[in-house]
């Protein structure tokens, strides 16, 4: 689960990068004659509202809407208390309490007097947001536009840059370890250089990576780290044979 | 099944909500999706996306998981939780076995209790660890991960963590920031390894350096909220009954204000397979509380005479009462 440090570096994505995004979002708002764009974000299915704003709800659901000519607002899940800190780390202004999503989401579109709405990948919208849309008078239509730019493949290859450096430094004191204690060592490293979120699987032979089970570790293992850096992902497998 | 008519049911898992499918397969995947089919006679066919889970599972792989669900089934636990694109290739709209299922989760078996007590180790020795380690001038993020790091260690397959640090200014907890720990600080965490599955939890408070009287007179309100409902907790009591009992206490120092929505959360939840697993312990949730059944009271809140204070235990109901699964002293910590 995400845990480690969740922050906005803007020297590192600027201000500028979102504004970019959101140019684009309404673009595409623009393009299919839509009022606004409902993004979904979960612990899980957090890449797109984080590319577009950089949110991402460490627990819980949220719902993000990108009018075509006004500021971004969040739908939160989570207590008004996080808000300030939700907006020290994102592009949000304005974030309203939802603990129930679609009811507000509803409330929003009334008050703004829209009657039909763009989703983004409407067909991986989870079901318990699309059941009640879709069975309301708003209208939904699929938005797909390109959500990658030169920032977040920057982004992305910074993750992967940490994930090797800290495998090359650490792969070698594996040995003669549990994988367990492995682990540790690993969500010790990968944690403390800032990592987000990690996924650790372990492999002693021929057969596919798995979680840690309290395996040792001989002179021959490999590591395949998923390692989330401020809402990029890098996938790397690194193998140790003395 | 049988009771309901149901002649088949799914059980979806997905990265984050992987608690319907391992209700029935309690396996740890690590890829996207994993889905069980349950037939009324007892079969179990089991698919994931990832290639890795199908391997070490000896199960079937589906990439294109969309076609997992051909054929649809009666209901499906984990069916709110399921993309639409995997709904509607079940064709005819299924029923949603979530809260059905979600029930028979609720009473825990001597083999879930195991692995739950056993997290409640690890949660109480993780949070020695964590009481070990803080100081003046670490880092939030530093301290959470050096916790993640033993908790791993010794076993956990993930741990939900929240943490907060500051004095009266603190309104609540959230993921690790990089403010520096300072003397005087009260650091409020609740931390919640898994073990096979199953999570615990405990919630604790770390004064840095002598305590105020003020941080010492909100922990004596929160020591005797979760007390009374622990003494409370049994079959027959409701979940409204055990986060009264933690209120009234607020109430009756005059900080009832403090017990609604705009300050806490919840009193108190169950535990399982998800880390917050309802029923949630709240004024209005009218559910009765059954033997074997495992949830944390924790009157967690804001205080102006602390800031955000949190303290908690993860309690087994028993057939008089119940125990109290988490070994850590219960007071307010000090270093």
């Amino acid at each position: 689960m995400k845990r480690g440090l969740i922050t906005w570096d803007k020297a590192e994505l600027p201000q500028s990068v979102f504004e970019a995004r959101l140019a684009r979002a309404r673009a595409a708002l623009v393009k299919n004659d839509l009022p606004a764009l409902l993004v979904y974000s979960d612990v899980w299915r957090s890449n797109e509202g984080r590319h577009l704003t950089n949110y991402m709800p460490y627990w819980n659901r949220s719902l993000i809407v990108i009018p075509r000519e006004q500021p971004p607002v969040l739908l939160c899940g989570l207590s008004p208390r996080v808000y300030p800190w939700i907006k020290s780390v994102t592009v949000f202004e304005e974030i309203r309490p939802a603990s129930k999503l679609v009811p507000t989401l509803l409330q929003l579109c009334a008050e703004r007097g829209w009657t039909k709405l763009g989703v983004l990948d409407l067909p991986r919208l989870t079901h318990e947001i699309y059941a009640p849309l879709k069975a309301s008078d708003l209208q939904i239509s699929d938005v797909q536009f390109d959500l990658t730019d030169e920032a977040e493949i920057a982004m992305h290859r910074r993750a992967e840059q940490m994930a090797q450096e800290i495998l090359a430094a650490e792969l070698p004191r594996g040995v003669g370890l549990t994988d367990y204690r492995f682990s540790g060592l690993l969500e010790r490293a990968f944690r403390r250089a800032g990592a987000e979120d990690l996924v650790l699987l372990f492999s002693t032979d021929d057969s596919a990576p798995r979680p840690a089970r309290g395996t040792m570790l001989g002179d021959k293992f490999s590591v395949a780290v998923a390692l989330e850096y401020r809402g990029h992902w890098a996938r790397v497998r690194r193998g140790l044979s003395l | 099944m049988a009771e309901r008519g149901w002649d088949s049911m799914l059980l979806y898992g997905n990265a984050w909500r992987k608690d319907p499918f391992r209700s029935l397969v309690n396996i740890n995947f690590s890829g996207d999706h994993a889905l069980a089919r349950l037939s009324r006679s007892g079969e179990i066919a089991v698919t994931f996306s990832d290639p890795w889970d199908a391997e070490t599972a000896s199960a079937a792989l589906q990439p294109d998981f969309v076609r997992a669900f051909a054929g649809g089934a009666s209901a499906i636990a984990g069916l709110e939780f399921m993309e639409e694109r995997f709904v509607a290739a079940c064709g005819t709209l299924p029923i949603s076995a979530t809260a059905d299922v979600e029930e028979l989760r609720r009473v825990k078996t001597t083999e879930e209790i195991g692995y739950i007590k056993q997290a409640c180790d690890l949660a109480d020795r993780g949070y020695q660890r964590f009481v070990d380690i803080a100081e003046p001038g670490m880092q939030e993020f530093e301290l959470v991960a050096e916790v993640e790091a033993f908790l791993k260690e010794n076993g956990a397959e993930d741990n939900f963590m929240l943490i907060a640090s500051g004095g009266t200014e603190v309104v609540g907890m959230k993921p690790p920031t990089d403010r520096k720990l300072q003397k005087g600080d009260s650091i409020t965490t609740e931390l919640t390894p898994q073990v096979n599955g199953y999570y615990a939890q405990i919630c604790r408070t770390l004064v840095l350096g002598e305590p105020s009287p003020g941080q010492l007179k909100a922990f004596e309100i929160f020591s005797e909220a979760q007390c009374t409902a622990q003494d409370l907790i049994k079959p027959g009591v409701t979940a409204a009954d055990a986060a009264r009992a933690q209120n009234d206490v607020f109430r009756k120092y005059g900080y009832g204000d403090y017990t609604g929505a705009k300050y806490t959360r919840v009193r108190g939840h169950c535990l399982g397979l998800y880390p917050d697993e309802t029923p949630h312990i709240l004024e209005d949730v009218d559910y009765v509380l059954k033997q074997d059944m495992v949830v944390i009271a924790h009157p967690n809140t804001y205080l102006p005479l602390s800031g955000y204070m949190v303290f908690g235990d993860t309690l087994l109901i028993t057939e008089t009462g119940n125990t109290r699964l988490n070994k850590t002293e219960k007071k307010l910590f000090t270093k």
